[in-house]
């Protein structure tokens, strides 16, 4: 099953977030992902790789409770958050046991100024005071969302979208973080950018960072351990340095190293047994 | 054909126009909380106006006590609406819960008149009835105080959508799911927006009631305030006062010289026209919200 001899994370107590086996069904009848375990630490920052429809985002989904919307449904497996079972609770329930996830497209609430956005996403019963830390936190780590805090949402650009996606997510005081393709339609330097303050609030807050991505050398460089997803399946796992070397997750998630040779069939069979 | 007359068209209209506006809000709250332009609203306010009826005349209790009462059933049957109704209907497309509304409307319009009988009931706030009389302008002081509290609920609608719980009711009619995502609840969302529509349908059918008395053809004052929420706007606060004034102004001023050479009914076309012209020329209303194209 698992192409590769790969550390195991070091058992603790209890992980942040354990899935074990976990199976969606979309509709009924479509079978989305087919058994997915996965652990989380307190403070790891973990990516989840692999290529589109390989069932990364729904996965997010049946951790942060929004499969529902989308006709989908956790058919079998568990999954437990900081030693609760998640499976039974509404999506803001989800949220108030300390996960929130950061829809892909980035999804702010256009016709609301940022800061608004900030303020949609704090507990209503929290502090005035708080309220002012969290927010002044966010604009520490996006000092951009500052000078725009007062303009629709709807009108940034892309990636002070994401930032506003992101600080809208700390403001729900997460323990967890769950990011799905931040780096889609960003510039390379941008993703650099935004990457690099994501693992520097993983290290300031202690946040652990679920982060989804097809751009598997940006995310590589900056988590701790990777799990890569093929149609349904977890087909390999390990710390991100070792996955970076994996001559397998080279040629197929970071470009082969220059020499990607499509006459070559070896490959494409290796790569059709994950896909099986 | 004389100044005064057209002096007293103008500013009858524009207080009935802001009486519409009371009708109106309730459709606008609703819209600008969960995204829902709610066609029930006319048959809550008829609902609302038997209520203060049934707690002011039936049960003989004070007028203030007799809106209180009906403030509060209102508000929770507001509540029970969406957790009865709309909570079944999340992620179905928004024409499902149009037509739910529609259902809704022609549900509580029956059960008004069929269970308290269909003659018209008259509703007594208790307001001195004389018309006040400014220079040679008769003004109608029912529809004063009826603008007035418009003008108040306008104001309080506004502060309240900059409260905390305001802002998660805007968020959620920008986007359920990533409310969700945020630990927002939609459900209490979309139900407070409902009960503060079942609010200001008790404000709107108290004053309506008084003017005209309770009975089904309340819930005719959907038209005029649909004509309201077009031309203002569907999420438009603001929108809801200038369109009150122009569509009760002009349905005021264009029948008082129309009608008499047509024999009546022009007020309707008018309505009408306001709604098709606004629809064609600026769907989104005066100050209602373009759908941001970006990204």
């Amino acid at each position: 099953m698992h192409d590769t001899a790969h550390a195991i994370p070091p058992e603790t107590a209890r992980p942040l977030l354990e899935l074990g086996n976990v199976e969606v069904v979309y509709d009924k009848v479509f079978l989305a992902i087919k058994g997915v375990s996965l652990r989380i630490e307190p403070g790891q920052m973990v990516a989840l790789l692999g290529s589109n429809g390989a069932g990364k985002s729904t996965t997010l989904k049946s951790i942060s409770g929004l499969l529902a919307p989308e006709r989908g449904l956790v058919t079998r497996g568990e999954i437990r958050f900081d030693g609760i079972d998640l499976l039974p609770l509404p999506p803001p329930q989800r949220v108030a046991s300390g996960l929130v996830h950061v829809l892909e497209g980035r999804r702010i609430f256009g016709h609301l100024t940022p800061e608004d956005n900030l303020m949609a996403a704090y507990a209503t019963r929290g502090s005035r005071q708080r309220y002012q830390e969290l927010k002044e936190q966010v604009f520490t780590y996006f000092p951009r969302l500052k000078e725009r805090a007062r303009t629709k949402a709807g009108y940034l650009s892309g990636g002070e979208q994401q930032m506003l996606a992101i600080g809208r997510a700390i403001m729900t005081e997460p323990k967890l973080i769950m990011l799905d393709e931040p780096s889609l339609g960003l510039s390379p330097l941008l993703v650099q950018e935004i990457f690099g303050i994501i693992r520097e609030i993983n290290r300031d807050q202690g946040t652990s960072v679920l982060l989804v991505e097809q751009n598997a050398a940006a995310a590589l460089g900056v988590v701790d351990y990777a799990y890569l997803l093929e149609n349904g399946h977890v087909v390999m796992s390990g710390e991100a340095r070792v996955m970076r070397e994996n001559p397998d997750v080279q040629e197929f998630y970071l470009g082969g190293a220059g020499k990607v040779d499509y006459l070559n069939v070896k490959h494409y069979r290796r790569r059709k047994r994950w896909l099986a | 054909m004389d100044f005064q007359f057209l002096l007293e068209l103008t500013v009858n209209g524009a207080l009935t126009g802001w009486m519409y506006s009371l009708v109106a809000l309730g459709i606008v709250l609703i819209y600008k909380s969960s995204g829902v332009p709610n066609l029930a609203q006319g048959a809550m306010v008829m609902i609302a106006a038997y209520l203060v009826w049934v707690f002011s005349s039936m049960l003989a209790l004070p007028i203030v006590l007799a809106l209180l009462l009906a403030l509060v059933a209102m508000f929770f049957l507001g509540l029970l609406t969406e957790r009865l109704l709309l909570r079944r209907m999340v992620g179905q497309p928004i024409i499902m819960v149009v037509m739910l509304t529609l259902g809704l409307e022609s549900l509580l319009r029956g059960i008004g008149p069929g269970f308290l009988g269909a003659a018209p009931k008259s509703l007594d706030l208790g307001l001195n009835m004389m018309p006040i009389i400014v220079g040679e302008v008769f003004i109608n002081r029912e529809y004063l105080v009826g603008a007035a509290i418009g003008g108040v609920m306008v104001v309080l609608s506004l502060l309240f959508f900059r409260t905390r719980v305001g802002t998660k009711l805007r968020a959620v009619s920008d986007d359920h799911v990533s409310s969700w995502a945020v630990g927002i609840s939609v459900e209490r969302a979309v139900g407070i927006s409902w009960g503060l529509a079942g609010i200001a349908a008790v404000a709107a059918g108290a004053m309506w009631g008084s003017v005209q008395g309770v009975d089904w053809t309340l819930t005719t004052l959907l038209f005029p305030a649909i004509a309201v929420v077009i031309l203002g706007g569907l999420d438009s606060i603001y929108g809801v006062l200038v369109a009150g004034l122009i569509v009760g102004v002009l349905g005021s001023v264009i029948p008082g010289y129309v009608d008499p050479l047509v024999g009546g009914g022009t007020r309707d076309v008018v309505t009408s026209l306001i709604i098709l012209l606004t629809i064609m020329f600026r769907p989104h209303g005066i100050f209602g919200r373009e759908d941001i194209e970006r990204v």
